[in-house]
């Protein structure tokens, strides 16, 4: 077989490059306003919202823009009514993490094995596959919803496969408050999520590595153990935050399947909140304590990310 | 490689951010539009034994008369989904050749966040838990009557209605009982033949099955009612940690749906027993699948008239761009015929002099067995109102809400 030969980058681009040195903060600078602009500025407003006032006809909320003058009333609401005689938020907070780690854990299990077969096992219909992983992202969630509505429904598929034609008594209210329904609903969902960047991970796992692996004499399941594994923890840490962060903040899923205050989801408490006149501000604190829990796996993903490298290098 | 920002460079540029910052403050607040003012304003809440006449302000008059409707315009019309007959649009775009916009929304107050934002909607499907509001912050349109003609056609109550005496903003569009909805296939039992048919939301037998109205005053006084406190627009602080604590309670007995698509649902057999509005369980019957017949439907409101009963309004916005549109619109709604075609096909019944109870029944408009949901003129004497709410009991009442619909432990 022709190996293609690539010209090596001449080293003398080096100092050229360095002359023109402006080009690099101009290039970063879109990115840099992008992200003053929709993420910085709205945090900000967020906060000027939680620890702002409250119109007192329409009970909208009136932000305050002077950090001076913040209002820490709503956001103690809030705090107070967690744990204690009033912890009316506790139970859904607690309910939203375990939803969320349990979804995150049954996607893991799915979409591993699938992103690891795509990767590694598939040969000729990589490309067939990696298309297929990818359908599900041309139809819209809501559709994807309702089409379990549809499966779920009283008189839906689902009841009726599980009556073997008539056979048993099946009758099962999967609609109304299931937590295990708004779990499948959100590991459905968030699924083709995890297996995008696992494949992208496993896809580029260093061939030479594995192969010395069992050169050395590992066998099949502890080079997989001891060196796969180990080598994709960066990318399964990637791929779990990237669906965890958005079921973390998902109402829909839960709006659509269960409706019920059973399973009330912290995405719900920030939806219902914004939509309530006067409950604007106590949304926004439920939107800053969400993005407070999401900022430590964050730190903990740039952290085994950056000694990742350090391994690599 | 690319020249690194210096030490120096950083401190420099985090300085100069660092002086702009209090100057991005006075901007913004030159931006905000609602500084919040310093007086406490007063709300004047209506009620049937307290009739208000709303002022009418001089920078907001009626149109004049015998202006002509706007040409080759579109008429925007806010509205709930499905509550508006799509035949009595297209009969009012093609008589005078424009368009009809309708956006919806899902409750009241989604509604006026929306409207307070600045758009230009023509009319609004109000109701008069929010008239106080919707006047005093300046966002209707006094009605001028020459344009109406057809509120001669309206129930006599309705002319010179409570909320709004000389109907100066508003005409009514619908009038509804809130009751209980069943299946009788799902729920054998004659829910409204029970001695308390409220309590029947609370029995565990129809877990799973069972909604409620996805509207915190419709539903919370829902509760008062069930305890037999019949002022449903309460301020008794332990009135309301009872219905706290009676709507814990209905989660762990019923884990209920908590929602506004019963029209929906009901028929399609997801919900077996639900508080429902009477005009969606006459809905539900187009929304039956095929092979089950209107006959399952069933609807419970007290037949003395000791229940909820409301009525919905339409209004013209101040922000709308087709005034003399909006009223010839309002009054082709008024219209006898218009009025009974759009009852059949959104299900809500209009205040209509022809559209009796008995005419109803006469002509098999509603059959039999939800003949309960027909709203007779007597109700609203004997039944109870939802008022609004002054602006701090509101929010005792949304908290109760709010903790109920985060499902307790």
């Amino acid at each position: 077989m022709a190996v293609p030969v690539i010209a090596a980058p001449s080293r003398s681009d080096g100092p050229r490059r360095q002359r023109s040195s402006g080009i690099w903060p101009a290039l970063a600078a879109p990115g840099i306003i992008w992200l003053a602009a929709c993420f910085v500025f709205p945090l900000y407003v967020v906060l000027c919202i939680v620890f702002g006032q409250i119109d007192p006809l329409f009970r909208t909320p009136v932000p305050v823009w002077n950090p001076l003058q913040w209002d820490p009333t709503q956001f103690t609401y809030v705090l107070t009514h967690i744990v204690g005689t009033h912890g009316v938020f506790g139970p859904p907070l607690l309910r939203t993490a375990v939803y969320v780690l349990t979804a995150s854990a049954l996607c893991l299990l799915i979409a591993f094995p699938v992103a690891y077969y795509v990767a590694r096992l598939s040969g000729k219909r990589k490309g067939l596959l990696l298309a297929l992983l990818i359908a599900p992202f041309w139809i819209s969630y809501m559709m994807r919803m309702f089409a379990w509505v549809n499966l779920l429904q009283n008189d839906g598929i689902v009841n009726k496969v599980l009556t073997f034609g008539g056979l048993f008594n099946v009758h099962v209210d999967w609609l109304t408050g299931q937590p295990v329904v708004v779990i499948l609903g959100l590991v459905y969902g968030y699924v083709p999520y995890m297996i995008l960047p696992l494949y992208a991970g496993l896809d580029r796992l260093s061939q030479p590595m594995l192969e010395a692996s069992r050169d050395l004499g590992a066998d099949r399941f502890s080079s997989f153990w001891r060196v796969t594994l180990p080598l994709c923890r960066p990318t399964i840490v990637a791929a779990v935050l990237l669906t965890c962060l958005p079921m973390l903040g998902d109402y829909f899923t839960n709006d659509m399947l269960s409706a019920s205050p059973k399973t009330t989801m912290v995405g719900n408490l920030i939806n219902d909140g914004v939509q309530a006149p006067g409950q604007t501000g106590q949304a926004g604190a439920f939107v800053m304590l969400v993005f407070l829990v999401a900022l430590l796996p964050m730190l903990y993903y740039i952290r085994v990310t950056s000694r990742g490298s350090e391994v690599s290098t | 490689m690319p020249q690194p920002t210096s030490r120096r460079q950083f401190l420099a540029r985090a300085a100069i951010l660092a002086a702009s910052a209090p100057t991005l403050g006075a901007f913004l607040q030159a931006c905000s539009k609602n500084a919040p003012s310093s007086s406490q304003p007063t709300m004047t809440i209506a009620a049937p034994d307290n009739p208000v006449t709303w002022p009418i302000a001089d920078d907001n008059k009626p149109i004049a008369d015998g202006l002509a409707p706007e040409k080759g315009a579109t008429l925007k019309i806010y509205n709930y989904a499905d509550y508006l007959s799509p035949q009595a649009i297209k009969a009012f775009e093609d008589q005078y050749a424009i368009k009809i916009e309708v956006s919806t929304f899902n409750d009241g107050d989604e509604a006026i966040t929306k409207l307070r934002s600045g758009v230009d909607f023509d009319i609004y499907n109000a109701n008069y838990t929010e008239i106080s509001r919707l006047v005093n912050g300046g966002l209707l349109r006094p009605l001028n009557h020459s344009y109406i003609p057809n509120i001669k056609n309206v129930w006599p109550g309705f002319t010179n209605p409570w909320y709004d005496q000389e109907w100066r903003y508003t005409v009514p569009y619908t009038i509804y009982t809130t009751g209980i909805g069943w299946r009788s296939d799902q729920v054998p039992a004659d829910i409204g033949a029970l001695k308390n048919p409220y309590d029947s939301l609370w029995d565990p037998q129809y877990k799973g099955k069972t909604a409620v109205l996805d509207d915190f005053h419709s539903a919370m006084a829902m509760v008062l009612l069930r305890q037999g406190i019949t002022d449903v627009n309460t301020s008794s602080e332990a009135d309301l940690k009872m219905v706290g604590e009676q709507l814990n309670a209905l989660v762990k007995a019923t884990s209920p749906k908590v929602t506004i698509t019963m029209y929906n649902d009901l028929p399609a057999g997801q919900l077996g027993l639900a508080q429902m509005w009477s005009g969606d369980i006459i809905n539900a019957q187009s929304y039956l699948p095929e092979g089950t017949g209107p006959e399952i439907l069933r609807y419970w409101f007290p037949s003395d008239g000791k229940g909820m009963v409301d009525n919905d309004m339409l209004v013209t916005l101040k922000g709308g761009k087709n005034p003399v549109l909006a009223h010839l619109f309002i009054n082709q709604m008024l219209e006898p015929e218009v009025a009974k075609e759009n009852f059949s096909a959104i299900g809500y019944q209009p205040p209509q002099n022809s559209i009796t109870p008995d005419s109803l029944v006469k002509e098999e408009f509603i059959p039999e067995n939800l003949r309960s949901a027909i709203v007779k003129p007597e109700y609203f004497d004997t039944g109870y109102r939802l008022l609004e709410l002054d602006p701090t009991n509101e929010a005792a009442w949304r908290n109760v809400w709010q903790a109920f619909n985060a499902g307790g432990s």
